[in-house]
């Protein structure tokens, strides 16, 4: 409440009168990250022809009594600076590693550090998938935590779930940690 | 009281939304902008600017119109959150209003407009000409008019080389006591220059000229130079000295689509006696004239590296027209002419004469070289 300057726009948000509460969540990482093979596992869809994401996906999917609208933005570097745009009115960020891709770990870290920085994203919650434990290459999440600096987010809550997006596991425990905070963050 | 208020509020939203002062900006924003709202699963970027923009819109617009009324919001909320409408025909009323806040039905309103666009578009087109064109009906595939159109150009070009080759068949009886060894030795080059040639397939003598091996990348070659072939299709049956061009300067240079052995191969330029050579030219003449009809619709140094292999394909094709027309008419000089060999390469290379061997490696050499120079710039 008290957005005053956003006026009338959030009076048409109310208008909507959905019995549900709808949640935003923006799901972001690099490129190859593996953010749209997590969406359309979290809504159960086919996710064995997934082309990069020129633009950007949305799902909603019903969980724990509430109506998650997830937004999937490409992560390609020439897509990046669009992610702002999206953040607004966010209730929470997923962030999607590609554990196996150690190289780009720093550079990881610091697209996640900026987003941290946003005004949009102020204490918005974080939860990172430290994606395709499926491969034998990849990193653990504690290793992933560490490369990308975790420890030193003390503004916000933030939690990080090994998963393989394209087996499922690991997702549903990130899903749960989300509806938890959400239902708490939201009261 | 406050059910009243509501009630009297919400009759004037509805009003409004069903007014010029509201549907025609709106429409006009919709109509402007849903033309990249495709039905892909996949959002563009530009979605949400187009987004954003709407919100804008329907913002100044409701914002103006409530203070032309003079409600709050609050009013607005409390009125458009009454029982009254909640019913199904003002829900769809409020849909444009509701999109400002819900990306997913904004774009599906987009999307629907774009088809309805479309579809108005195609029956103004049925309107003015009386049936769609056929690349706008559903499972016509463009191929279908491409072969057409090559089913036409080659049966022209049949019936040209078969009125050439009548032409020559006359002539040649006026000529045929002069044809004889000279003949030979024209055949005899020709026939070196197609095993020098890596494209060149064996003449196949029995074969049918109508059946042809029809591959895509011919047909797209065929429809690029279709237009122009029409027209020089009829230059060509009478002009008769083209061929000869090829062996200056100029010509050879917009001819590089012709490999070098086609060159070597080109009567003109043999050893042969001059008159006679004008009487064998018509099927090499014409197939000149194709190389130089493909070759011109394009400078062969813009042609893409695909494009030029189209080029090369042809020429293959052509040069195997051209090797089932010698077989033709081998077969009818047969009981005039016991001499003629039969395109048998073994037999043949022998007679060439060391002299006219060294004048078609030099031919060759030189053909070579323009070619490179060509591709070069």
């Amino acid at each position: 409440m008290g957005e005053a300057q956003r006026g009338l726009l959030s009076v048409i948000e109310k208008l909507k009168g959905s019995t549900e509460q709808e949640v935003r969540i923006v799901l972001l990482g690099l490129d190859n990250a593996g953010k749209t093979t997590l969406l359309k596992s979290l809504a159960s869809e086919d996710v064995s022809t997934i082309t990069p994401t020129q633009g950007f996906n949305i799902k909603s999917v019903a969980s724990h009594g509430m109506k998650l609208n997830v937004w999937d933005i490409g992560g390609q570097r020439k897509i990046r600076p669009f992610w702002k745009k999206y953040l607004e009115n966010t209730d929470l960020l997923i962030y999607v590693i590609d554990s196996a891709d150690k190289k780009r770990f720093e550079e990881t870290g610091l697209e996640l550090s900026e987003l941290i920085d946003e005004e949009n994203l102020k204490g918005v919650p974080v939860l990172i998938f430290a994606n395709k434990q499926d491969l034998a290459t990849s990193s653990p999440a504690s290793e992933v935590a560490e490369g990308l600096n975790l420890h030193t987010y003390r503004d916000r809550e933030w939690q990080i779930q090994a998963c393989s997006a394209v087996s499922g596991e690991g997702v549903q425990d990130g899903m749960n940690w989300i509806c938890n905070n959400i239902v708490n963050k939201k009261k | 009281m406050a059910e009243e208020e509501s009630e009297w509020i919400l009759e004037s939203i509805v009003g409004y939304l069903g007014s010029p002062e509201w549907v025609i900006p709106v429409s006009d924003f919709m109509e402007n902008k849903c033309t990249v709202f495709d039905d892909e699963d996949e959002n563009k970027l530009s979605y949400t600017d187009i987004h954003l923009q709407y919100k804008k819109l329907v913002e100044t617009l409701l914002g103006n119109y409530m203070q032309e009324v003079g409600i709050n919001e609050q009013q607005f909320l409390d009125a458009c959150t009454s029982p009254f409408a909640k019913t199904k025909t003002l829900q769809s009323v409020f849909q444009p209003v509701l999109a400002t806040d819900d990306f997913q039905m904004f774009r599906s309103l987009m999307v629907q407009k774009n088809t309805e666009l479309q579809l108005q578009a195609l029956s103004v087109i049925k309107e003015m000409n009386g049936a769609l064109p056929e690349c706008l009906t559903d499972g016509v595939d463009v191929m279908t008019e491409l072969q057409d159109q090559e089913m036409k150009i080659l049966q022209e070009v049949l019936k040209k080389s078969k009125d050439e080759y009548d032409k020559e068949m006359s002539r040649r009886l006026l000529l045929e006591h002069k044809v004889g060894s000279s003949s030979d030795k024209r055949l005899a080059e020709s026939s070196k220059a197609q095993n020098t040639s890596s494209a060149a397939s064996q003449p196949s003598g029995a074969a049918k000229l109508t059946s042809r091996p029809v591959t895509t990348d011919e047909r797209q070659t065929l429809a690029r130079a279709g237009g122009e072939r029409k027209s020089a299709a009829k230059s060509s049956s009478t002009s008769k000295p083209s061929p000869d061009c090829g062996s200056n300067g100029v010509e050879s240079r917009v001819l590089p689509a012709v490999r070098p052995p086609v060159k070597s191969g080109d009567p003109p330029l043999s050893a042969g006696s001059r008159e006679q050579s004008s009487s064998l030219t018509p099927p090499e003449g014409w197939l000149e004239e194709a190389h130089r009809e493909a070759g011109f619709s394009k400078p062969y140094t813009e042609l893409s590296a695909s494009q030029q292999e189209q080029l090369q394909q042809r020429a293959a094709y052509l040069r195997q027209q051209r090797d089932k027309l010698h077989a033709l008419k081998k077969e009818q000089q047969k009981p005039k002419q016991t001499i003629v060999p039969e395109e048998a390469p073994a037999v043949v290379t022998p007679e060439i004469s060391a002299e006219e061997k060294k004048k078609l490696q030099k031919r060759k050499h030189l053909a070579d070289k323009l070619k490179e120079e060509v591709i070069k710039k």
